[in-house]
């Protein structure tokens, strides 16, 4: 474990390197659980082996590191076509318009005849690529988590993550998971690029576009929207720029939207007048904002705080900042060289950084399967349910400022459901049964997104139901459509969401295949006592007080009867769980 | 904020909360269950005189999907609105009148009651500035209380930070599946639970009383965030013990009305009148239902659900006035909009903009406040233009209620109360 009292507190906000005689297993543990997502004490054993120096490096210049072969995205093929642009919200009313006057919106092509629900056909479309679009997006997180638990190249996908907070973007506004995907393509491949290539990235990007209302940005109409969260969210932060320039800049970026599903400019939505931003005058395009923002003494600052934010410790002083601005600005914003810099420092291993940080649900839930040993995230408990239930769904940010991360984290209910996932990861068998009807429980089981909202829906009463749950009950049978109508919504949602059915890829919901006895045995814990502490070194990055351990140990030499742990008995890996079920239920578990 | 001497409090509330806590009499000492639990900071201000009003509770009720409000407080004397909902408006005849201009949905006799009572106040047209018609957008402002701009913590959680330096447990009660952004507070841990039996750390007995050991014991760490994570995972163990048996022993012959999966909030505002009832040290519960959403057939819909509410708040009231708690608590009931004033084709409404809030309570004075928007004089998109922010109405429960000296800074701006609490504080 870490946190050694001998680390001299002096090594605080000090980024010169640490020696390589100060190396040891409790650092590279640090520096995996913060740079990645943590590992299996051989992992951590292999950094240690390698030194600092070695071992930041291969953690932050991952392109040189081969990589375990990364499972493509099993699409469900929900879409007609890699052309076809998918309805959102917005676009409901206009589409039955377009239908009314030309017979066909959306691919769907209707006959019109009187005195029939002949747009149904349409609305029904509308809730199938929504409800279906929701459950690939579900899938998508899930292959996410897939690839940070079996990647040579943990810091690749951390930073995506952090990205992905930092860029918000929220499924539900874009609905169409190609775009999103397209999205975290860009997060890892500029991960630990420039900042520049991110920034202007993320302009031109189809799902940020959608998000932010990009495409409604034209010459004579600029959306501001677009222009204040460059500045506010992704650059500078609030007090760093006027209202004035935000206008400007969203004149700048007129006529930036898209052709079909692509990036594309549109010459004649572009405004080409002179703007005024930052104080200084041109005839600015995007890419030009791009380089002012750069160029603004409040963006190195407010970047660099952000990363470090995430990556080691909440409070950090303005000397701090100042200086890691510094190194991000010399290395002209490139993100490897502000990080390389970070997990060599002293700082980075001071006591006010290790064990020092709350754990991400998304953290919390792929690292305790990376440290199980695990190399497939399990099926159940269910990974969006619970990473939902505990504040973080993946491409499913709160808003567009993302997760606030820290202490928010935690409430006493969050801190419960922690406990309560460890619990249900261990003994898959526990999960309580909804107190539900069977369609929700259905919905549970198969953890597909659409399935569960549409249980909310007929929960309360205002849609329709599912095939294993009676008309009546749902209140269905009770609203018919009307005899003019020339659609029925309740009717939609229903067609809609039994396409989804059909046509969704389901991921099985296998449990964890978990060994612990394997795990100790290889780490040749014989008794109570050093199987307690083999799974605090495994689990804990923060120090297990001695009358915890003396608890923890009396608890499993109670369950085994006796000192020595007897890998024949068959109620052994039982007994273990309980035990891995409590240190993972202890506060410093919460801890990376 | 003023400290109000004592002798000014109605002595047997506080007496009450003295004896009051599960049970359990006391003199002047902390109460024997709360001492040493997470819940003894916050059941402490009870007992010291730092606060005007400590005895005051306000319940916020959150009906989520955006309510019609026209269809819930109808203005019959207006032919417009009969002219614009051929299908879907109210008769004049069915509705419930309060005045010669507005009157409720007739399903809300319990609201009725509660307004010839004088304990409704309706406060009308209430929205903010750039309407957003999405839902989680536009909920996310009222949640907030920051209309058009991000903003990480709500306005119950900036107002506990402020309010109340001292973190404590227990302070805020989020009954809900998941919490609301509204009481996401930098300092003040709110408990979250919808089914207390959920909200309980899973394992068996003597598995259970081990970790409860290890909880307890008492190391003096160096490590703050350490320090943190044990003191909500205190909080979580007691409270989860303390609302399990608060809810599972509270009986009371009052109805709240219909209970079913579908009118949650009676279930609800029952586990509310048991937390109060067993002394919580708590001073803002948040509850809700959902289900307003009636783009399609609202009719029966919003029939169903306007009684499950009306009925829900009103047994809630009389289940207070049983247990001798009905002068400490003011509810306020919310929507994140209204829906638009002409109706859709599937008979039902789509979304709006401005919409009524609700205050309840004995101590409110009844009758309309704000102003009913132009039914005529519409914005662009067909919707009614607010006339009354609705961060007025955060700030009258926050000050003329709770007690809170200046709002200001927690609504991020200069909104006046409504004067419903006025002379009768």
């Amino acid at each position: 474990m870490s946190a050694d009292v001998t680390t001299p507190a002096s090594w605080q906000d000090d980024l010169s390197p640490i020696p390589p005689g100060q190396w040891s297993y409790d650092r590279a543990a640090h520096l995996l659980e913060r740079a990645g997502f943590g590992g299996a004490p051989e992992e951590i054993e292999e950094l240690a082996a390698l030194g600092p120096a070695a071992a930041v490096r291969r953690l932050v210049h991952y392109q040189q590191v081969a990589n375990v072969a990364m499972p493509e995205f099993d699409a469900s093929g929900i879409f007609p076509s890699p052309d076809f642009v998918p309805p959102r919200q917005e676009n409901f009313a206009q589409a039955l318009r377009d239908a009314a006057a030309t017979g066909e919106a959306f691919g769907v092509k209707l006959e019109r005849t009187p005195d029939t629900a002949w747009l149904q056909p349409l609305v029904n479309a509308l809730y199938y690529y929504r409800f279906s679009n929701n459950g690939e997006i579900g899938r998508v997180a899930r292959w996410l988590a897939q690839r940070m638990l079996i990647t040579r190249r943990p810091l690749e996908e951390k930073l995506a993550l952090f990205w992905h907070g930092h860029f918000a973007t929220e499924n539900d506004k874009v609905r169409d998971y190609r775009k999103i995907l397209a999205q975290w393509d860009l997060f890892r491949l500029h991960g630990n690029g420039s900042f520049r290539d991110l920034l202007l990235g993320i302009c031109r990007d189809p799902a940020m576009l959608i998000y932010l209302d990009g495409l409604s940005n034209v010459k004579g109409h600029p959306n501001e929207n677009f222009g204040r969260e460059i500045l506010e969210l992704f650059s500078l932060g609030v007090g760093n720029y006027t209202e004035s320039d935000i206008r400007e800049a969203a004149r700048a970026f007129t006529g930036w939207g898209l052709d079909g599903n692509r990036f594309t400019r549109r010459a004649e939505q572009h405004d080409t007048g002179e703007k005024g931003v930052f104080g200084r005058k041109g005839n600015f395009d995007g890419e030009q904002i791009v380089d002012l923002v750069l160029e603004h003494n409040a963006c190195a600052p407010f970047i660099a705080r952000k990363l470090y934010r995430y990556f080691v410790r909440e409070e950090l002083s303005l000397g701090l900042e100042k200086r890691l601005a510094g190194v991000l600005r010399r290395n002209r914003y490139r993100i490897a060289a502000l990080l390389e810099s970070i997990f060599l420092s002293k700082d980075f291993y001071s006591p006010a950084s290790v064990a020092t940080q709350i754990k991400s649900p998304v953290h919390l839930a792929v690292s305790t399967y990376r440290k199980l040993g695990l190399r497939e995230i399990p099926g159940t408990p269910n990974f969006n349910a619970t990473t939902k239930a505990l504040g973080q769904q993946l491409c499913a940010p709160p808003n567009v400022a993302g997760w606030k991360g820290g202490s928010t984290w935690i409430n006493p209910s969050t801190m419960i459901e922690r406990q309560n996932f460890a619990r249900y990861v261990l003994f898959p068998g526990e999960i309580p049964v909804p107190a539900r009807r069977p369609m929700d429980f259905v919905g549970d089981i198969i953890g597909q997104q659409p399935y569960q909202q549409m249980a909310g829906m007929a929960r309360r009463g205002d849609y329709t139901s599912f095939p294993n749950m009676s008309m009546e009950e749902s209140g269905f049978a009770r609203r018919p459509g009307t005899a003019n109508e020339t659609y029925n919504v309740f009717r939609g949602v229903y067609n809609g969401g039994v396409r989804t059915f059909q046509v969704l890829k389901i991921d099985p919901p296998k449990p964890a295949a978990i060994d612990l006895a394997g795990l100790l045995r290889k780490d040749g814990a014989r008794n109570a006592a050093a199987a307690v502490d083999s799974l605090a070194r495994r689990f804990l990055r923060a120090p297990l007080g001695a009358a915890d351990r003396g608890d923890l140990v009396a608890f499993l030499r109670t369950r085994l009867g006796g000192e020595a742990i007897d890998f024949a008995a068959p109620s052994l890996e039982t007994q273990l769980r309980e035990l891995l079920h409590l240190v993972l239920s202890l506060p410093e578990y919460q801890l990376a | 904020m003023a400290n109000i001497p004592t002798c000014r409090l109605r002595g047997s509330r506080r007496d009450f909360l003295r004896s009051g806590f599960f049970g359990v009499g006391i003199g002047a000492s902390m109460p024997l269950v709360f001492r040493h639990s997470a819940l003894e900071v916050a059941a402490q201000s009870f007992l010291e005189d730092k606060e005007a009003h400590p005895e005051r509770i306000l319940v916020v009720v959150e009906l989520a999907g955006g309510n019609d409000g026209l269809n819930t407080v109808i203005p019959y004397g207006n032919d417009t609105y009969y002219k614009l909902r051929p299908r879907l408006a109210i008769r004049a005849a069915d509705v419930l009148k309060l005045n010669p201009r507005a009157g409720l949905h007739p399903s809300m006799t319990g609201f009725r009651a509660l307004w010839d009572q004088g304990q409704l106040a309706i406060v009308e047209g209430c929205g903010y500035p750039n309407p957003n018609r999405s839902h989680f957008t536009s909920m996310e402002y009222w949640h907030t209380g920051v209309p058009n701009a991000p903003e990480s913590l709500g306005w119950v959680g900036r107002f506990a930070d402020s309010f109340w330096r001292q973190p404590a447990a227990g302070r805020i009660v989020n009954i809900a599946e998941r919490q609301s952004l509204a009481v996401q507070s930098d300092r003040h841990a709110p408990i979250v639970f919808s089914d207390p039996n959920r909200y309980v750390r899973a394992g068996d007995p003597a598995q259970e009383s081990l970790y409860r050991n290890i909880l307890e014991r008492d190391t003096v760490q160096a490590n703050r965030t350490l320090t943190f994570l044990r003191g909500i995972a205190r909080t979580a163990a007691d409270t989860s013990v303390k609302v399990r048996q608060a809810v599972r022993d509270y009986r009371t012959p009052v109805s709240y009305g219909s209970e079913s999966s579908v009118s949650t909030l009676s279930t609800d505002l029952k586990k509310v009148a048991a937390l109060i009832h067993a002394g919580f040290p708590t001073r803002i519960y948040y509850a809700g239902i959902g289900g307003f959403d009636t783009h399609a057939s609202q009719p029966g819909a919003q029939q169903g659900l306007l009684m499950y509410v009306a009925d829900a708040i009103e047994g809630f009231c009389k289940d207070l006035k049983r247990i001798g708690r009905s002068a400490d608590v003011a509810v306020m009931m919310f929507t994140e909009f209204g829906r638009r004033v002409a109706e859709n084709q599937s008979a039902g409404t789509d979304h709006g903009t401005a919409t009524p809030m609700y205050i309840v309570g004995e101590k409110v004075r009844g009758g309309f406040y704000g102003a009913h928007p132009s039914l005529e004089e519409l914005d662009s998109n067909g919707d009614l233009k607010m006339t009354t922010d609705f961060r007025r109405v955060y700030a009258t429960m926050l000050q003329e209620w709770i007690g809170y000296g200046d709002s200001r800074a927690v609504l991020r701006g200069d909104f006046p109360g409504l004067g419903v609490f006025a002379g009768r504080g």
